[in-house]
C-alpha cells in the first residue's frame, strides 16, 4: 500500500469497514510512515472535534412535554383515521 | 381479553419508552436541517405524531432509531422541501487538491496542539456556518454517520439510496466540512500550533484574554492576513444555502 491508497480509505479504514487484508496493510504502512500516521491522527481529531461539536444540542423541556402531550391525542387521531 | 383501551394505553406507554430516549439525537439533527429551533421542534413533533401512529408497522427486530429517522427525512422533505433547491456545481476535484493544500500545510500545527485544544476556541456559529455550507445531502450523510453513529446500510436505508453513494458523499461530505473547518481555524487563529491563543482579526467577536499583567489597552495588530489565496472562505451566501449538487459523479472505493 502506498500513501495515495491510504489518502483513499482512511475514513473507511477509521470507520472500521476495511476488508481484514487491506485493514493490516494500511496498519503497517502507518507504522512505517509518519506522514501517514499523522494523517490519521488528524483525520481522528477533526472526527472527535466534529461529533463533540455538532451532537450537542438537547431537546427543550418545552418540546419534551408537547411530545407526551401529543402523545395521547396523536393516538386518538390515530383512532379515528 | 384487554378492551381497546387498555390496549392503546400500553401500546401507548410501549412507544414512549422506545422513542423517548431518542428525542435529542432527532432533535440536534433536525435543528441542524432546518437550521432554526422553531422548524426543527415542529419537524420533531411532527415525526413522533407518525411514528406513533404507525407504531404497529415497525417491524420488531429492525433498527427503531433508523426508522425514526426515516420517518423524519420523509417528513422533512414532505414540509420543507415543496421549493425546489438551487443546484450548485461542485468541482469535486478542486476540493481535493485544495484539501491537500490546506492540510499539509496545516499538519504540524494539528498535530503539535494537544487533542483537547483543537479548535477549542472556535465559535458555534462557525462550526455551524462549515456544517451549512456543505449541499444538503452531504450534511445529512456526515451527521448520520458522524454524530449519530448509523452504518452506511442503515444511511442508505434511511436516504433511500444506494451503500455506494452514502460512502461516497461521505468521502466528499467529510472532505467538505473538515477543508472549511481548517480554514476558518486558520483564518480566524484557532490554530494555534503549541503558541498561545492569537489576537483575531474578527471585529464581532470575543476577543481571547490577556495574560495577566498585560494591562495595556493598546490594540495589537491583527495577526497578518494569510499570503495565499488558499484561505479565502467562499461558501455560498447565507441566503442560498440550502442547494443541491447538480451532477454527482459517484466514486468507487475498493473496501477489499
Amino acid at each position: 500500500m502506498v500513501c495515495d491508497d491510504v489518502k483513499r480509505v482512511v475514513y473507511f479504514y477509521l470507520d472500521g469497514v476495511l476488508g481484514e487484508k487491506k485493514h493490516s496493510d494500511l496498519t503497517s504502512h502507518l507504522k512505517e510512515c509518519p506522514d501517514c500516521d499523522d494523517r490519521v491522527l488528524i483525520h481522528t481529531r477533526l472526527r472527535n472535534f466534529i461529533r463533540r461539536r455538532l451532537g450537542r444540542l438537547t431537546a427543550p423541556q418545552t418540546l419534551q412535554v408537547k411530545l407526551r402531550d401529543q402523545r395521547g391525542s396523536g393516538g386518538e387521531a390515530s383512532r379515528v383515521v | 381479553m384487554k378492551s381497546a383501551e387498555v390496549y392503546d394505553q400500553e401500546q401507548a406507554w410501549d412507544f414512549e419508552k422506545a422513542a423517548m430516549p431518542y428525542v435529542d439525537s432527532l432533535y440536534n439533527t433536525a435543528y441542524r436541517m432546518t437550521r432554526n429551533s422553531e422548524d426543527a421542534e415542529d419537524l420533531v413533533q411532527e415525526t413522533y405524531l407518525k411514528a406513533y401512529k404507525y407504531y404497529d408497522k415497525f417491524e420488531e427486530g429492525t433498527n427503531f432509531k433508523a426508522w425514526l429517522f426515516k420517518i423524519m427525512k420523509n417528513t422533512f422533505i414532505n414540509n420543507y422541501r415543496k421549493k425546489k433547491l438551487t443546484p450548485h456545481k461542485i468541482d469535486f476535484s478542486e476540493i481535493e487538491e485544495s484539501y491537500e493544500r490546506v492540510i499539509q500545510k496545516n499538519a504540524p500545527d494539528l498535530i503539535k496542539d494537544p487533542e483537547s485544544e483543537i479548535f477549542q476556541d472556535m465559535m458555534d456559529e462557525d462550526v455551524k456556518r462549515a456544517l451549512d455550507s456543505l449541499p444538503h445531502d452531504y450534511k445529512m450523510v456526515v451527521l448520520l454517520a458522524d454524530i449519530e453513529g448509523f452504518s452506511y446500510k442503515e444511511i442508505a436505508e434511511i436516504l433511500d439510496c444506494p451503500v455506494g453513494t452514502v460512502m461516497s458523499r461521505l468521502y466528499r461530505g467529510r472532505k467538505m466540512l473538515e477543508r472549511t473547518l481548517l480554514e476558518y481555524a486558520k483564518k480566524y487563529g484557532y490554530i494555534r500550533g503549541g503558541e498561545p491563543a492569537k489576537m483575531r482579526s474578527r471585529k464581532d467577536e470575543v476577543k481571547p484574554k490577556k495574560k495577566s499583567g498585560a494591562g495595556d489597552d493598546v490594540e495589537e495588530p491583527a495577526e497578518e492576513a494569510p499570503d495565499d489565496d488558499l484561505f479565502v472562505v467562499a461558501g455560498p451566501e447565507e441566503e442560498d444555502f440550502d442547494f443541491e449538487v447538480e451532477e454527482e459523479p459517484e466514486e468507487e472505493f475498493q473496501l477489499e
